[in-house]
């Protein structure tokens, strides 16, 4: 047997002190009567004080030598050499994705988790370590090897619950590094996850043992979410959303409700077979904006009640539509097109205003528009150039195309999205030939010549873009791709101002945009937790977002963009457990708990002194011993 | 602080006024010997002979029958009062100690006597008479009184009443009430000593006096070194939760002992612990004996 702490049995000289006091105390307190008569009757009664009379008080004082010589072996922590030989380093990985906080299992699967969790630790052998990693959204060390359980038990409690996805092949991977034996003390590693085998599977090794947590339960849950403006309404948006049953029984009667800024937008009726699912796309309009949501509601006593399955998170879903700002546009046509100014002042968003010379001044900051006739030299700002009949400062004017056809396309430009151009009659289009002052201009659209028809210049002073069309000759007018490309270089002149971000999943990350102002930017989260975002940079990542709900990018407190995260995550929503075979049930079930016997010598040493502090106190009272 | 202050003597003087008369026909009963004198009521009549004083000659009857007949009445002597004050070192045990208690309550019922012109007497005693404040007469006599009994103190070891008793009925002394102030803890037992006061045609009335931690032992449980305040020995024993209680039973059956004795040889009786007054113990009394309600 070894001592971790030789030094503590100094603490054996307080067996001196303990005599002392013992020899001390058997010089009795000394107690005035008035009359001894009573006393002599009762005493005068018993037999003479038998040899454990005698003898009872040096077993009072070997008793207390006793509880203190195993006091300080305890100090000393005392171990076998068998158990320094059979030591673990086990890393216990804990799941606390999304579908950890069903509630199949009061109070939750997580919590439950960490109930099981917390066995482990507590059954740890005495020169074992633990480590602990926290699953989502991505793997994280929430306490490194170490055999105290109080830090462990602590960082496991502090383990929170998220929204978001559960990579436990990473985890996994994560807590094999760490279990690996890198100083060559010869423990043997071993992983244990905590898990509710919903969502990514932990992978099957020989070091990693499965502790399973949850039931085979039902769960109906909103699986996408999504918003995207109208392709063809400026101020229209459409909502994809898809309802899943993720359960092998009907869900009977339940209502998905669709609110913007909490007013009801619509209320559809939904009543899922086994493992169906519902989705469809709705549209609808509005320039001021706000925040929409999903949300998944049964009929109650007094109103609309949640849903009620184990899991809430993916029972409602939220999108951020922006606020549409108005454009003002100048159209200068001196001849004037009817299709042209109809389609800008249909576009709800335009404030148009129309010139016929170029010596009228446009609105301030408005894009400006020209028809055939172009100045000289281009004003700065946002320009639209439509069939160009004189060169400028940007090019020069040559031969007409005479049938053009549209050979080649720049889908990656948003100039470009949800339009066609080659199978469009665009008789007597324009060829130009680009200045040096151009650049290199992006040809949005080309034909088979390799002459541009629709061009984009990006000058310092503001972007031009040029299109070479004759409208009065071709059949562009005609089709639909003419307003979704008139929309379109709008949006591109408007940049990303009023346009909408695609509400994102739980664990991913998002680029944000930070304006160059010097101020310090934060990211809070629904729950108010607020994170810090780097200083001085233009764009920045925010996540991994790990709670469902509205994320907010703010500068001194007001919010300057919004992200919607939805769990959207099919898998977590499945709280049904996908592996082939049930893992045991409980740590114990696993072997992973050492139970009684798996204490450290100290503890038993603290037990049985304990036990000798009792059993004294029996007799003290009983008067056995003094 | 002294033992007998101004308040003290307030209170005696009430105690005195509210005992007046009846108290004494109780307690301090006035006694009327049978010896014939000149007292004031009538007894009897006996025949003249030759030398008695005709004051006494019932004139009426001889001029009726013609016979000379002396009247003869019977007269009236003061009460004789004693206390036989415990001074044994027993009686210094408690808080307040019993030896105080009982010298005020002596001083109070001594007084009440001397304010109704009787004649009382104080012995201290323990194993053997410590002190004596001889018979005295005359509510003036008090402050000498008080004086002597705060002298005392408690030095004498095991009490003896039955050979404090003995000397005192050989004493040359006319019989009385004997109130006996002490706590009884007499390790021949109490019963001699009063016996012989009561063969010897005293009337004794027992004041017992104890106090709580008598009943009550505090601070006795474990390995103690008894020690015996009244003869200065000391015993290591281990007191337990079952001594303490069957040494609350004998403390229990003393004191019924006592009483049983007193209303067996219809004696006075107060039984008493130092937590009440001493003025309180003597309304007591009075309430006992009718003198007050």
């Amino acid at each position: 047997m070894n001592l971790i702490s030789p030094f503590a049995l100094w603490w054996l000289l307080l067996a001196v002190p303990v005599v002392v006091f013992y020899v001390l105390k058997i010089r009795l307190k000394r107690v005035p009567v008035s009359t001894v008569i009573f006393w002599r009757q009762i005493f005068d009664e018993k037999k003479p004080r038998s040899l454990w009379q005698r003898l009872r008080h040096l077993v009072s004082l070997l008793v207390q030598l006793a509880l203190l010589a195993m006091l300080v072996a305890a100090l000393a922590e005392p171990f076998f050499s068998w158990e320094a030989a059979g030591a673990r380093r086990v890393v216990l990985v804990v799941d606390n994705s999304a579908s950890m906080a069903a509630t199949d299992v009061a109070p939750s699967r997580l919590e439950r988790a960490k109930e099981e969790a917390a066995a482990v630790i507590r059954g740890l052998r005495p020169r074992d370590e633990l480590a602990i990693v926290a699953v989502s959204p991505q793997p994280r060390v929430v306490c490194g090897l170490t055999g105290h359980h109080r830090t462990l038990l602590d960082a496991l409690a502090g383990i929170p619950q998220t929204d978001g996805p559960s990579p436990l092949a990473a985890a996994a991977a994560v807590a094999r590094r760490l279990a690996a034996d890198t100083d060559g003390g010869g423990k043997e590693p071993q992983v244990v996850v905590v898990t509710d085998g919903c969502g990514e599977a932990a992978p099957a090794a020989a070091d990693v043992r499965v502790v399973a947590v949850g039931e085979k339960v039902g769960n109906v849950g909103i699986t996408r979410f999504q918003a995207r403006r109208s392709t063809l309404d400026p101020i229209g948006y459409e909502v994809l959303i898809e309802v899943a049953n993720q359960s092998d029984d009907p869900t009977g009667d339940f209502r998905l409700v669709l609110k913007l800024n909490d007013h009801p937008l619509d209320v559809v009726p939904l009543n899922l077979p086994p493992n169906g699912k519902w989705s469809k796309t709705i549209d609808s309009t509005t320039a001021d904006g706000g925040r929409l949501t999903a949300e998944l509601v049964v009929k109650g006593e007094k109103g609309d009640a949640p849903y009620p399955d184990a899991l809430a998170a993916d029972n409602t879903a939220v999108a951020v539509l922006p606020k549409r700002e108005p454009m003002p546009v100048h159209l200068h046509s001196p001849a004037g097109n009817w299709f042209l100014e109809n389609v800008l002042r249909a576009n709800p968003l335009v404030n148009l205003t129309v010139g016929k010379q170029l010596a009228d001044a446009p609105p301030p900051g408005a894009v400006v528009v020209y028809h055939r006739e172009v100045p000289k030299t281009l004003p700065p700002g946002n320009v639209l150039v439509i069939d160009p009949a004189n060169g400028c400062d940007l090019w020069a004017v040559g031969d007409k195309l005479a049938n053009p056809i549209v050979t080649q396309q720049d889908k990656d430009s948003p100039v470009m999205a949800h339009v066609r151009l080659d199978n469009v009659l665009m008789p007597e289009a324009h060829k130009l030939t680009f200045t040096p002052a151009a650049g290199k201009p992006r040809v949005l659209a080309g034909v088979v010549t390799g002459d541009p028809v629709f061009a984009q210049i990006d000058r310092p002073s503001g972007p031009v873009v040029v299109l070479t069309v004759d409208l009065d000759k071709g059949e562009l007018p005609f089709r639909t791709a003419f307003p979704i490309l008139a929309t379109n270089a709008l949006a591109l002149f408007a940049g990303g101002a009023g346009e909408l971000r695609e509400a994102v999943a739980t664990g991913a990350t998002a680029d944000v945009n930070l304006p160059a102002t010097g101020q310090a930017f934060e990211l809070v989260s629904p729950d108010g937790s607020v994170r810090k975002l780097p200083a001085g940079a233009a764009k920045a990542t925010a996540g991994p977002f790990d709670r469902c709900g509205v994320w907010a990018v703010t500068a001194d407190g007001k919010p300057i963009e919004e992200v919607a995260v939805n769990l959207m995550n099919r898998a977590e929503s499945d709280l049904r457990p996908t592996a082939p075979e049930a893992p045991p049930a409980t740590a114990a079930d696993a072997g992973l708990t050492s139970g009684l016997l798996g204490r450290p010598v100290w503890w038993y040493l603290t037990a049985a002194g304990f036990l000798l502090v009792a059993l004294e106190w029996y007799l003290y009272q009983r008067r056995w011993i003094s | 602080m002294p033992l007998f202050d101004s308040e003290f003597l307030k209170k005696l003087e009430y105690l005195s006024l509210v005992s007046k008369r009846v108290f004494r026909g109780s307690l301090l009963a006035q006694r009327r010997t049978m010896q014939l004198g000149t007292g004031v009521e009538f007894a009897d009549h006996r025949e003249y002979t030759p030398g008695d004083d005709f004051r006494y000659l019932d004139w009426n009857l001889y001029a009726r029958h013609d016979e000379l007949l002396l009247k003869r009445f019977q007269e009236e002597e003061d009460l004789h009062v004693y206390f036989l004050l415990d001074a044994s070192r027993s009686m210094a045990f408690g808080d307040p100690p019993k030896f105080d208690f009982a010298r005020r309550v002596g001083a109070a019922l001594a007084y009440i006597a001397l304010a109704d012109l009787d004649r009382i007497a104080v012995t201290a005693f323990a194993a053997d008479v410590a002190a004596d404040f001889p018979l005295t007469r005359g509510k003036d006599r008090i402050l000498s009184l008080l004086k002597f009994l705060e002298n005392l103190e408690p030095r004498g070891e095991d009490t003896n009443l039955e050979r404090v008793a003995t000397g005192f009925v050989h004493r040359d002394q006319r019989r009385g009430l004997v109130v006996v102030l002490s706590d009884l803890y007499d390790p021949a037992g109490f019963e001699r000593g009063l016996d012989i006061l009561r063969h010897r045609r005293y009337e004794p009335h027992v004041v017992q006096i104890h106090d709580r931690y008598e009943r009550e032992p505090a601070d006795m449980l474990g390995d103690v070194e008894m020690w015996d305040v009244e003869s200065g020995t000391s015993r290591k024993v281990t007191v337990t939760e079952k001594n303490l209680r069957q040494y609350r039973a004998l403390f229990d059956d003393f004191q019924d002992k006592v009483q049983g004795y007193c209303t067996r040889h219809a004696l006075g009786c107060t039984r008493t612990s130092t937590e009440v007054t001493f003025d309180e113990l003597i309304l007591r009394m009075m309430r006992t004996a009718g003198a007050v309600r």
